[in-house]
């Protein structure tokens, strides 16, 4: 599992969501790395691996495993006990199932809009079933694994975020989506299990929920909806940002969480 | 990160890929990080092993001593080359610089090309002395002062405000996405250095002394001395190539990726 490593202090291991890889908290490392090391991993599949979309190790279970055996992997190289924790939208799923399963590996948990679904616990409209979000991405990576990669993403980014989306996006970030495209042939297979009021009962670390205040959809739905029954949380939205807000208000993101780091 | 200790300094790079081994110089105020949107492509024939130079991000520098010279970053790139694995006596690397970054590659071209299989310049920074331009180009060191006055006196953005629109022209700074400019930002004292980086022009005599085979890449769009040196260049560099991006401007790697990459791949024939 390749990972970057930046700067000395506590250790902070930065998880990627969907289609990105280490390189999505660029622009957080310099501020962070000032007091903390940050460790960005790319998860099994994503770059620097090229993966052809094959084989069933693309799930959030075997995301989950790989970073409880990463972070015990550092634990005796640091000397240290638990690391702090920070995963954004799928990411952010990952971290919440570590926490939840492991929370003797995490000292503080940072979620920025983590990715998923609230079952009939947490949202009494809840049905059953594959997630609305299925179908696309299913339709996505057909295209994908025929080989045609930006009509693939291009289909996938505007179905979430509306018509043109992808045409709009900048082009150095275009070419980091397409360096992880087939992770998309992958997320079929994701089985994402549904957020249960248990579920967020059972975190018994202290945890940040940060999300962008212009965030549309199921996103700050989930964050509202888990925030209110993790024992230990605060919420953060940040003004002016949606789901990428680290990367729009890198600065404030940034004085956000060293704040919620510090205080130990 | 992974760092290499050259000449008492532990330089840090990033890794990715196998294949030859493709050496990638950032310029002013870029790190490491410059390279991103490159290295997925790069990196699939490639061995890419992006630097940051001395004093730039990862190193939160301070501001103070004198170790950002452009003989000390291409001091440091001969060392840091020299010690890539396997030995490069046996395996001459490839390396490539981007504007500032171009320039250091450019003088280890010069002093040392044993050590250089192919050489790519991304539109070379620094002035052309009287043999290649009839009017000498203004000293960019002027612009750096300022910018650098800036950003000492704690106005950071200002300064780099002023870097990114002498470059890309007004408007530009305001236009660069938040994460963009926060990268500038996390390298904003190396321009404290700058001032008195003791870079030297080019003259036609150091031209004509690189013998590795070299691309040099230009964006169509770009303005003033960064889009004259390369042409300035390319004449007097035996056997060399351009291509010219269309549509793109200084940071054209990052404005077209594929092609950008496309080219670098089918010149080092990866």
């Amino acid at each position: 599992m390749a990972y970057l490593d930046v700067g000395h202090g506590p250790p902070l291991v930065c998880v990627h969501g969907s289609l990105c890889d280490f390189r999505i908290w660029s622009c957080v490392l310099g501020p962070l790395s000032k007091r903390h090391r940050v460790i960005a991993v790319s998860l099994r599949h994503f770059f620097p691996e090229q993966w052809n979309g094959i084989g069933d190790t693309y799930s959030i279970a075997q995301h989950v495993d790989d970073v409880i055996a990463f972070i015990e992997r550092l634990g005796p190289k640091f000397g240290l006990g638990p690391v702090d924790l920070m995963g954004h939208s799928r990411g952010g799923h990952i971290s919440f199932r570590l926490a939840q399963r492991r929370p003797d590996l995490v000292a503080k948990l940072i979620l920025a809009e983590p990715g998923g679904e609230l079952d009939a616990t947490l949202d009494p409209a809840f049905k059953p079933g594959p997630s609305p979000l299925a179908a696309r991405i299913a339709a996505s990576a057909e295209i994908i694994a025929r080989g045609d990669i930006d009509g693939g993403l291009a289909l996938f980014m505007d179905s979430l975020e509306g018509p043109g989306a992808w045409k709009r996006i900048p082009a150095a970030s275009k070419q980091l989506l397409r360096d992880n495209a087939t992770t998309l042939i992958g997320q079929m297979r994701d089985k994402r299990p549904p957020f249960s009021k248990a579920d967020a009962c059972s975190i018994k670390v202290p945890t940040l929920f940060i999300g962008g205040a212009n965030t549309k959809g199921a996103l700050p739905q989930v964050l509202r909806g888990l925030a209110a029954h993790v024992p230990d949380s605060r919420v953060e939205m940040i003004p002016g940002t949606t789901h990428p807000m680290f990367e729009q208000a890198p600065q404030r993101y940034c004085e956000i969480v060293l704040d919620f780091l510090a205080s130990r | 990160m992974q760092t290499l200790r050259v000449n008492g300094y532990d330089m840090a790079y990033l890794e990715v890929g196998t294949g030859h081994p493709l050496v990638c110089v950032h310029g002013t105020l870029g790190d490491f990080r410059t390279w991103y949107a490159v290295i997925g492509p790069l990196s699939k024939k490639h061995r890419v092993i992006a630097v940051s130079l001395r004093h730039f991000f990862p190193e939160h520098w301070d501001g103070t001593g004198d170790g950002y010279r452009m003989a000390q970053h291409v001091a440091d790139m001969i060392a840091f080359i020299e010690q890539i694995e396997p030995r490069p006596i046996d395996l001459p690397i490839d390396l490539m610089g981007h504007s500032r970054g171009a320039h250091v590659a450019f003088r280890v071209a010069q002093q040392r090309p044993d050590l250089l299989r192919r050489l790519v310049l991304a539109e070379p920074g620094g002035n052309l002395d009287a043999s290649l331009a009839s009017t000498p180009s203004a000293s960019i060191a002027r612009g750096t002062t300022a910018i650098a006055d800036l950003i000492k006196a704690g106005n950071i953005d200002d300064g780099l405000r002023r870097f990114v629109d002498s470059i890309d022209g007004d408007g530009a700074w305001a236009h660069l996405p938040a994460a963009a400019k926060q990268q500038l930002r996390d390298n904003a004292i190396t321009m404290v250095g700058q001032v008195h980086e003791g870079r030297e022009p080019y003259s036609k005599a150091d031209a004509e002394q690189i013998r590795t085979p070299t691309l040099f890449i230009g964006g169509g769009d770009t303005k003033g001395n960064l889009a004259e040196n390369h042409r300035a260049l390319a004449p007097h560099v035996a056997g060399s190539r351009t291509a010219m991006i269309a549509n793109a401007s200084h940071w054209m790697f990052d404005q077209a990726p594929q092609e950008y990459s496309e080219l670098v791949s089918r010149f080092l024939g990866g």
